[in-house]
């Protein structure tokens, strides 16, 4: 039998419920459906649940405050705890040449408000004993904070089920039926969902979903890889411990990556050394193309554990118990999230390419896209994220 | 020695590396309608220790099988990820050969 929504969400990750749980909040009517048996199987359950503000630059810098100003209530809002840790972010160089860029970054954030100190080598080493005699100086910031990403997945699923929201798992979407410029239903290898509107929030997969209605959605699957250890004491000031080539090359300019004859900036690996409140770390992160492939390769490890000893070396000593590896949605014309309508279908929604800032910008990103969708207009302005930005970009790689 | 049994089926625990108990696993799976042992990993943290469920693994298939009236075979196995055993990070960061 067919089934109903006012809105249906293809993609169960952290954004898919994320859409779901605001939109169920809004009283919608929302179907999510996912192709795998539950919600965290792509890019939602392969992270490192990092949420550091000082990465950011605008326009995605807003979204980013405004996601964790979301995040400080959520473990309440939501009836569940999402572990949510203030562990602040330390953002540190292990090279001289980058001290100046590491002043400009500090002029830069405070402009833009963000309450941001640099630290010099002593006294970085005298407050966090576990940092490496390499370090050159550091960042630190305290609006940043950690997450559970597993628990912010499930606690939205469970909260927007709670308020009426159905998920079909393991199902898969085989078409989409439209009517003029307008689609009216979604056929399932489950059935046949009769919906108002549409959400693509399939992230690495949503241009195959895309492509359903004809339409070019520029983003590919990036590759990043990851280590877990063993826990160990927690450390006494910083927890979430960022390299500064991660802001100064690996992790936004593509371009940078692409030209570089250094074989680990190529591999775009730059980490963000977490350890959680369990003592355990995650040690992130590369960044490559490889498809819709998972595996971990033994190169980029190795070049993320030889770059980690470099910033903490007590983890030389430190086990590696599991590696892995996730496949983030990056949009490859800027690197920006869509988060947007389409002229036709006008009733189809996109919300995907938020690379490898998907837990980061969840909360934000179902609260603007349930109001895009039951309000038609939103609390902060999403022009730069809007789909209509590539015609452009196509023109220009056409000619 | 009924209620012993039930007593000791609460407090039993699954994984001994994370200390997670059968009854917490039980929990998770019912909270969550989960269907994958995966799932009940992430949830409760069952399998993330060191030994990384090579303990725990199937008697986290077991319970879930039990809960969800299926068989073990018919479960979605526990994703595995290298490493096979606990490795410094020191021995993954060394060269593999002299030309890398």
């Amino acid at each position: 039998m067919n089934k109903t929504a006012d809105v249906t969400v293809v993609g169960g990750g952290v954004i898919g419920c994320s859409i779901a749980y605001y939109l169920a909040k809004k009283g919608a009517d929302v179907i999510v459906v996912e192709k795998n048996k539950g919600p965290s199987f792509g890019a939602s359950g392969t992270n490192q649940g990092a949420c550091p503000l000082q990465l950011f630059e605008p326009p995605v810098l807003e979204l980013a405050r405004q996601s964790l100003k979301l995040y400080k209530n959520l473990s309440e809002e939501i009836g569940y705890d999402i572990e949510y840790d203030n562990v602040g972010a330390l953002v540190c160089s292990v090279d001289e040449k980058q001290y100046s860029d590491m002043k400009k970054h500090v002029e830069k954030k405070k402009k833009q408000g963000i309450n941001v100190r640099l630290i010099e080598r002593e006294e970085l080493l005298k407050l966090e004993p576990t940092l490496g005699e390499n370090v050159v100086v550091g960042v630190e910031e305290w609006e940043s904070c950690g997450v559970n990403p597993f628990k912010v997945n499930y606690g939205f699923a469970c909260a927007a089920r709670r308020l009426g929201a159905r998920f079909l798992f393991s199902t898969e979407v085989g078409k989409i039926e439209k009517d003029k410029d307008k689609v009216t239903s979604v056929a399932t290898d489950k059935g046949k969902i009769i919906t108002n509107f549409l959400v693509n929030a399939a992230g690495a997969w949503s241009p195959q979903i895309g492509k359903m209605l004809g339409l070019v959605i520029p983003v590919k699957p990036r590759r990043g890889q990851i280590i877990v250890t063993e826990p160990t004491p927690l450390n006494k000031r910083w927890r979430c411990i960022s390299d500064a080539d991660y802001l100064l090359t690996t992790a936004f300019d593509l371009k940078a990556t692409e030209v570089s004859k250094d074989k680990r900036i190529k591999l775009g690996v730059a980490g963000v050394y977490l350890q959680e409140s369990t003592g355990n770390w995650t040690i992130g992160s590369s960044r490559d193309f490889a498809d819709y492939n998972t595996n971990v390769t033994m190169q980029t490890i190795r070049y993320i554990a030889k770059r980690a000893i470099k910033f903490i070396p007590k983890l030389k000593d430190v086990s590696c118990i599991r590696t892995f590896a996730g496949l983030r949605p990056f949009c490859y014309v800027d690197g920006l999230p869509i988060l947007s309508k389409v002229d036709n279908p006008q009733n189809f929604v996109i919300a995907t390419g938020h690379a490898g800032e998907g837990i980061t910008l969840a909360p934000i990103t179902g609260k603007l896209i349930s109001e895009l969708i039951v309000e038609n207009k939103t609390s902060l302005p999403i022009d730069a994220f809007s789909f209509s930005r590539f015609k452009n970009a196509y023109l220009q790689n056409l000619g | 020695m009924e209620r012993k049994l039930q007593e000791r089926k609460v407090n039993n625990i699954v994984c001994r590396c994370e200390e997670v108990t059968e009854q917490e696993i039980r929990d998770a799976i019912r909270k969550f309608n989960l269907t994958t042992v995966d799932e009940v990993k992430r949830l409760t943290r069952a399998g993330m220790g060191l030994c990384q469920g090579r303990t725990c693994g199937s008697l986290m298939e077991k319970i879930l099988s039990e809960e969800i009236n299926k068989k073990v075979s018919e479960l979605l196995p526990l994703k595995k990820r290298p490493p096979v055993r606990p490795i410094k990070i020191k021995l993954l960061a060394k060269k593999e050969r002299e030309s890398e």
